[in-house]
């Protein structure tokens, strides 16, 4: 299948601070990836790369085979930030319209693109008087108005309600399956394994986990057990069936495929355990797991 | 062939919109020039200011300098640190249109407005002095003063690529001011204290009124042509060294 997407061996670096150290990262017409890490993983960065905003250093980004650095290339590429800062004084209809002329395309795709997103009403208000999720519908008609290949979707869906989200996720499914590629990223880990086809983890500037969502979270601890305890971490990590140790506050977070075997362990150990819980690790865990940090909210 | 004529008819559009949907801004770029304008036209009109001219004529030249470099230094620099402020900037960077051509349109925008200041001054003139130029003459200083304002623009966005929306109002604000009462704008340089005498061949507002009264005089102008040249590039230059450390 052709690839929309291919970022190979891509390194960045900020004066001593390097963001991306030998990023790959490969996304096929029709397939969602998404982007996940905490805060400095390079998400930012790499986004940044392959919009054209950045100026690649070293390795390869090609959109659709097209350097995104190119503005003839970037007729592929459709954008969804996280925060979309119209001018107030355009209205919906003539922000869509622009973006549509930027993009190469006439003014009549304005009005199929606005009733696809649901937002043909809105199409004579300015942009000052658009709530949240109106704006972040509108940021989406903008980047689908150029009918890309490839979709950039960072954050997108901040600020909607739940209701919103799921109506954004059926636009975009449908243009996946007229054969868009996407990248998101996004903090929701749920709805990361909701529509990602795959998800890549990125920590400190390296790819550390590379897979569909389920797999992922298989290939992970499939329970945490996490209690407020006396004992330290090195001699929990010791424990028999014990994967991962994290604490956080004043609790301490166990990940294991066994958890009974690590509770008696633990109990031997501290006969005072308290707070005790154990609970089924999703993708969300297995980001925590591969990372050591936890997901901002 | 690419042709970006319908991209930038949609960014001039965008451009054009923002100032006569926000039309506060034309408080200080279209109101004060042309009220101090038609203030001193009222009160000097018909005294002869420079050989066999009126003051109405003149004053349209050195006025008219200070309402188009208003606008030009203003309009563009302030539109651009807005749009970055917004991530409006960002949106465009990423799109399938070279940057060059929506900053190009946001400078572009400006020039009606820009001449707008120039007939709306005019329309105070024969209003208040009757007719004191003949066409042709008019519209040669509509010209220079026009094109003069362009390097203006060009110091105006080097400020809105770095500075913030409301730092960029501040900046350019202190600058214009001082520029256009130093340069013999407001009050004729003849009556100022000997010290802004000095300073006055340095600034390039100076040049640019000088080269539109030359218009009218006919004047040698070579010297004030090279200076707003030199003025256009240094504008050029601290407009692309800004855009290098552009953050969006």
């Amino acid at each position: 299948m052709t690839e929309v997407l291919d970022i190979d061996g891509v390194h960045h670096r900020y004066g001593p601070h390097v963001a991306l150290d030998g990023v790959d990262l490969r996304v096929r017409a029709g397939e969602c990836v998404a982007l996940l890490g905490p805060n400095g993983a390079g998400k930012t960065t790499l986004i940044g790369l392959a919009t054209g905003l950045l100026a690649r250093q070293r390795g390869r980004v090609a959109v659709c085979g097209g350097d995104p650095r190119r503005a003839a290339t970037r007729r592929d590429l459709g954008v969804v930030q996280q925060t979309m800062g119209f001018p107030n004084t355009e209205t919906v209809g003539e922000l869509v319209r622009g973006a549509a002329v930027r993009a190469g395309r006439t003014a009549s795709a304005v009005g199929p693109v606005l009733a696809e997103i649901g937002v043909s009403d809105l199409r004579p208000r300015r942009a000052a008087k658009l709530s949240g999720g109106q704006r972040q519908r509108v940021g989406l008609a903008m980047a689908l108005v150029g009918d890309p290949a490839l979709l950039l979707l960072d954050e997108p869906t901040v600020g909607l309600d739940v209701t919103a989200r799921r109506a954004f996720w059926q636009i975009l499914a449908r243009r996946r399956d007229a054969g868009v590629g996407m990248v998101l990223t996004t903090h929701i880990v749920e709805e990361a394994a909701a529509v990602a086809d795959r998800v890549v983890v990125l920590h400190r500037g390296r790819v550390v986990a590379a897979d569909t969502p389920a797999g992922l979270a298989a290939l992970l601890p499939d329970r945490t057990v996490s209690a407020r305890t006396a004992v330290d971490e090195v001699t929990l990590r010791a424990l028999p069936g014990v994967r991962t140790v994290r604490r956080d506050g004043d609790r301490v977070q166990v990940g294991t495929t066994e958890p009974e075997q690590v509770l008696r362990g633990w109990l031997a150990l501290d006969r005072t355990l308290s707070g005790l819980r154990v609970e089924g690790a999703g993708l969300e865990q297995a980001l925590v797991s591969l990372t050591g940090e936890q997901v901002p909210a | 062939m690419t042709t970006y004529a319908p991209v930038l008819r949609v960014e001039i559009g965008e451009g054009l919109r923002a100032i006569l949907r926000e039309p506060t801004a034309l408080f200080f770029s279209v109101l004060m020039p042309v009220g101090f304008y038609a203030l001193f036209t009222s009160i000097f009109g018909r005294e002869q200011a420079v050989g066999e001219l009126p003051y109405a004529a003149t004053s349209l030249a050195t006025y008219g300098a200070f309402g188009v470099v208003s606008v030009m230094l203003l309009n563009p620099g302030i539109g651009v640190a807005e749009d970055r402020t917004r991530g409006w900037l960002r949106v465009k960077m990423v799109s399938a249109t070279p940057i060059g051509v929506s900053l190009a349109a946001r400078v572009v925008a400006a020039l009606p407005y820009a001449l707008g200041v120039i007939v709306a001054m005019s329309v105070a003139s024969l209003l208040i002095a009757g007719p004191v130029l003949d066409v042709v003459t008019w519209l040669r200083l509509v010209a220079v003063l026009v094109l003069g304002g362009l390097p203006f623009a060009l110091f105006g966005l080097a400020v809105g690529f770095v500075a913030s929306s409301n730092a960029t109002a501040a900046i350019l604000n202190a600058v214009l001011f001082p520029m256009v009462l130093a340069s013999g704008l407001w009050i004729p340089l003849e009556i100022m204290p000997g010290w802004v005498q000095a300073v006055a061949p340095y600034l390039p507002t100076y040049h640019l009124a000088l080269l539109a009264q030359a218009q009218l005089t006919g004047a040698a102008a070579l010297g004030h042509l090279l200076a707003v040249l030199l003025t256009t590039a240094l504008g050029a230059l601290a407009a692309g060294l800004a855009y290098r450390n552009l953050r969006v």
